[in-house]
């Protein structure tokens, strides 16, 4: 069990945004051999859903939500170091390969469904905006991905995200993947008609849908 | 002083410094709260069109303090490009304060305005940032054209082209601009108005597609206009700065769209409004507009009706009416969709607080910009009515207004009625609004009234001044 003090120092500097003060609590906890995985599932997950409800509920806006995902970027980092030291099992929920769809620049929404991702345990690779089908793919293959996200907010790129799973497909590797999509020009009757596993209208609502694909 | 900061721009691209992207935006997180606090700049959601000319005028010099700082960041480079505060001051001063849009008879000047100003609106209409569908987007267009109230045309965006969907960079791009301008064009013949300004063509996503909207017979002309955007917040690339050297070149009038994000990286309402005059300022030494689009967003729900997009009008238009010549424009965006009483209300709010701002009126969007077809003629009209109505309105009044209206539709803003398409709403044969969407507009307008604005008379006074 996590000492409840050190286990609020860490919750404070989580949502206070503060990346040092959260390196320095999660330090202070291992020392008081606190659980590094506990830490991570009972503390960091948490405070971060409900950093993450308050940004949905527009208590809170995008530079909160940032920081809160910086700090606990920093603080998983030393954790995972104490999973490792310890030879225990990382405690990624799984790799997501995430990126903007080709043509299409636009990638505010992409970099909060990461932060999201990111802050509830998941391991994700940002390949960025405007993103070849290929690159998901190569991607996809190079991090050994349970899941690929694809975002476009322009309806004249969201073909692009039509074309990657059939690239996907025949290339054989359709199966290897589960492939969500989401973002503002896509709806559930398009991502179910392009063949997409999963579709979230929000960037908690992708958290959801990753959890479910990754049965967790 | 420099009529082309083309080569500059390009040489402080390639030496600026550099700075990876999230770190720009980083630093731009923490830099507009100090300047939110350091100028006072206070959000009161009961007060959503501030009569105060002082923090005004300190919202304009926190505008400028943070372009000053920040830069414009180009994408393409990874670099910021710097400027004095003497250069931005003196291309500010030298920016233009009217522009003649369109030609012949059908052409509008659209000149500085001044906050409380009497001087009337330009409305400009089209499906603005709503897509249309292939079959329904000639009729739209001139369903919008043939409204005499509204000064300028938007050719708006059609995502596919005889039936397939248009790949940016394919010849499908190239294609499908040139049949969306010809439409635009010829939806303005056919409403005998040949020389309405038309204001880009929103189809085209790459540089290439976008010029490919030019030509001088059928397709968009010198006395027309084009986008060029800034990605949020103070981004550029050099397919932008692309797209408006060579639209400077040819003379065609430059449109500075920008997107500042409600609850983005700005924050919340005040810093959005920071960010907006900033991006104002990276418009004019970025791309040499002849006018903005003001066209802040909600982060989560495409809008600004709600009281926060509101109050950036209100309080950035005055900023920017009261420190510069600059001409720019609302781009209001609706949760509602097309042929509710909500749109009507959501639109009427927006102009509200755009007019008395000192602003003009580039379009309506309705559902966010998200839902096929929805743009019609008719609340275009509205839009213009509700402008003319709104001159000279002092901002105390326009506020009282503005909370009274947003009782109308703000209760059902998260789960907003859908509304009805395009066909559902006109007489696809004669171009003639349908019963029901007319009598809306007439009781909208009668609620209006009632409540002191003179949306009935406005616009006929309007008509006479210009000469109409």
């Amino acid at each position: 069990m996590t000492d409840e003090r050190l286990a609020a120092e860490l919750k404070d500097a989580l949502r206070s945004g503060d990346a040092s003060a959260a390196v320095t609590a999660a330090r202070k906890a291992l020392e008081a051999q606190a659980d590094p995985l506990d830490l991570i599932r009972n503390v960091l997950v948490p405070t971060l859903t409900e950093v993450g409800k308050q940004f949905q509920e527009f208590e809170i806006f995008l530079p909160e939500l940032m920081a809160a995902g910086d700090a606990a970027k920093a603080a998983t980092v030393i954790l995972e170091q104490a999973i490792a030291a310890a030879g225990k099992a990382s405690s990624s929920l799984g790799t997501v390969v995430l990126g903007t769809v080709q043509n299409d620049v636009h990638d505010i929404g992409k970099n909060i469904v990461s932060t999201l991702l990111s802050s509830h345990g998941f391991r994700v690779v940002d390949i960025g905006r405007d993103v070849a089908p290929s690159a998901f793919l190569e991607a996809a293959r190079r991090e050994k991905a349970e899941i690929v996200a694809m975002s476009a907010l322009m309806t004249t790129t969201r073909p692009a995200a039509q074309s990657t799973i059939r690239l996907f497909e025949e290339v054989e590797a359709r199966d290897d993947f589960k492939i969500i999509v989401g973002g503002g020009s896509i709806d559930a009757a398009w991502a179910k008609a392009i063949g997409a596993d999963g579709y979230a209208p929000d960037a908690a609502s992708a958290v959801d849908l990753c959890r479910r694909l990754v049965g967790r | 002083m420099l009529s082309n900061w083309q080569t500059e721009i390009v040489k402080r691209s390639e030496i600026g410094p550099y700075l990876p992207e999230a770190e720009f935006e980083r630093a731009l997180t923490r830099l507009v709260p100090e300047l939110v606090r350091k100028h006072g700049i206070h959000y009161d959601p009961q007060v959503l069109i501030p009569s105060d000319d002082d923090m005004a005028d300190r919202l304009y010099q926190a505008g400028m303090d943070l372009f000053l700082e920040m830069g414009a960041y180009n994408m393409s480079t990874e670099r910021r490009i710097l400027f004095s505060r003497g250069e931005v001051e003196e291309a500010v001063a030298a920016a233009p304060s009217a522009v003649r849009l369109g030609e012949g008879k059908d052409a509008v000047v659209m000149c500085w305005r001044g906050v409380e100003s009497q001087v009337p609106c330009v409305v400009h209409s089209g499906p603005t940032g709503t897509p249309c569908s292939e079959r329904y987007h000639p009729l739209i267009l001139q369903s919008c054209a043939q409204e005499p109230l509204v000064d300028c045309l938007g050719a708006g965006s059609v995502s596919t082209y005889m039936g397939r969907p248009i790949i940016p960079g394919s010849p499908l791009e190239i294609l499908g601009v040139q049949r969306d301008a010809a439409a635009a064009r010829e939806a303005a013949r056919r409403a005998g108005r040949p020389g309405i300004h038309i204001n880009d063509v929103a189809s085209p996503l790459t540089c290439a597609g976008k010029m490919a909207a030019l030509h001088p017979a059928w397709g968009l002309r010198r006395s027309d206009a084009l986008l060029v955007s800034q990605l949020p917040e103070l981004k550029t690339n050099y397919d932008q700065l692309s797209r408006a050297a060579y639209l400077q070149a040819a003379g065609v009038h430059i449109v500075d769209l920008m997107t500042p994000l409600v609850g983005g990286l700005g924050g919340g309402a005040a810093g959005t409004a920071v960010v907006t005059v900033a991006c104002h300022l990276l418009g004019v030494m970025l791309y040499s507009p002849s006018y903005h689009i003001y066209g802040h967003m909600h982060l989560l729900e495409s809008t600004d009706t709600d009281r926060m997009g509101l109050w950036v009008y209100a309080v950035g238009g005055q900023a920017l009416a009261r420190n510069t010549p600059l001409l720019t424009t609302t781009a209001v965006y609706t949760q509602a969709g097309l042929g509710t009483e909500e749109v009507l209300w959501e639109i009427a709010a927006g102009t509200l607080a755009g007019t008395v701002a000192g602003m003009h009126h580039n379009g309506v969007g309705a559902t966010g910009g998200s839902t096929p077809d929805h743009t019609s003629g008719l609340e275009q009209r509205f839009y213009a009515q509700v402008a003319h109505a709104s001159l000279g309105v002092s901002r105390q009044t326009a506020n009282g207004l503005v909370l009274e209206i947003l009782r109308h539709y703000e209760g059902s803003h998260k789960d907003p009625p859908p509304g009805v398409p395009f066909p559902q709403l006109y007489e696809i044969e004669t171009l003639e609004p349908l019963g029901p969407w007319l009598d809306l507009h007439q009781r909208v307008l009668d609620e209006l009234a009632a409540m002191g604005l003179d949306v009935h008379g406005a616009w006929r006074k309007v008509r006479r001044e210009r000469g109409l």
